[in-house]
């Protein structure tokens, strides 16, 4: 494939992600509107942090009067999850720059990376994730500007239905490498149990992190490497 | 733009930036072996499955079973290949039924 068409195939993989972000970055603008931020700065906190769930936090926290430096640290936390999910994408992703794969980095997402890592193996280009990234990017940032312009004209039944949208993709996403291996689907409940007793004990965002540290190592002993999938090296 | 508020998205914007950029620039030098490559292949399936539970059980504020059916929805359409826009709008229509039929 040329680059081109890497780039082409990578945002028509990012599609889903519009129905996902739209209504998340409609819901930001709203919310950031309501803690007195103009306009501006909310669709520049978009397109410079680019991390929702950290974003809809520090709004919050400013509502509540909250330090730049506190919600700084607070965000870093939140978004150390980036780490392990850019380790994945930069161990599959082949070639490139150097320069060319720092500005790719600034496209990492949970979105982004759980759909880069689910495509087939001549998907694994960085014209690929360019061209997904570009798609998610736009529409997070298109979708924080309509936000910011419309707040209030989404009716509010259409607008709490949306929130399920990007669970759905994860789900979406996940199922087709679990519905054939039972080890693997008894390790994603298995996550999901560990993640759910976790964030009883300790912050969120460090029980993602440390159910999917500690499930991905277990399952690196407990489950055999699918024959098929083996990357030539 | 106020001055603390570009401090603030400057701040949020870096310290979300580096642990996003460290691998890019550091893991060529870095050559896995087999145990650490099954690992990091492993991270995507549990770090979506944590992506989903328990947060799927709050999509829903007052209703924690909606963000079930909704889910529910969505693995049955996928599990019969049904493109994955397509099972998000299913997944959402769900959820606008439940909200239509029964109001919180």
């Amino acid at each position: 494939m040329t680059r081109r068409q890497q780039y082409v195939a990578g945002a028509k993989a990012g599609a889903p992600v519009i129905f996902g972000f739209l209504p998340v970055a409609i819901a930001f603008a709203i919310a950031a509107a309501q803690a007195g931020m103009p306009a501006g700065e909310t669709i520049g906190m978009s397109a410079f942090v680019f991390a929702g769930a950290s974003q809809m936090m520090a709004v919050s926290m400013l509502m509540q009067g909250a330090g730049a430096g506190t919600i700084i640290f607070a965000t870093f936390i939140l978004n150390l999850r980036h780490l392990m999910m850019s380790t994945c994408i930069f161990h599959r992703m082949k070639g490139g720059p150097l320069p060319a794969r720092l500005l790719v980095a600034f496209g990492i997402t949970d979105e982004s990376f759980a759909l880069f890592m689910t495509q087939p193996e001549q998907h694994n280009s960085i014209w690929f994730f360019f061209g997904l990234i570009s798609v998610t990017w736009s529409s997070w940032v298109g979708g924080t500007a309509i936000g910011a312009a419309v707040s209030g004209l989404l009716p509010p039944l259409l607008a709490a239905s949306l929130g399920i949208a990007l669970y759905a993709m994860f789900v979406v996403l996940l199922v087709p490498h679990v519905q054939h291996n039972r080890k693997l689907g008894l390790l994603a409940i298995a996550t999901g149990l560990c993640n759910l007793l976790l964030s009883q004990l300790i912050a969120p965002s460090w029980a993602l992190i440390v159910s999917t540290l500690v499930c991905a190592a277990i399952g690196a002993f407990w489950i055999e490497p699918n024959p098929t999938e083996e990357e030539p090296t | 733009m106020s001055t603390q508020t570009l401090l603030l998205i400057a701040g949020m914007m870096l310290v979300t930036y580096l642990p996003r950029a460290l691998p890019a620039a550091f893991l060529e030098k870095i050559r896995p072996g087999a145990r650490a490559k099954r690992f990091l292949e492993m991270i995507p399936y549990t770090a979506m499955a944590a992506l989903i539970f328990p947060g799927i059980l709050s999509a829903d504020p007052q209703r924690w079973y909606v963000g079930l059916l909704g889910g529910g929805m969505a693995a049955v359409l996928a599990a019969k290949k049904v493109p994955v826009a397509l099972c998000v709008l299913g997944a959402v229509g769900v959820v606008l039924v439940c909200n239509l039929l029964l109001p919180a």
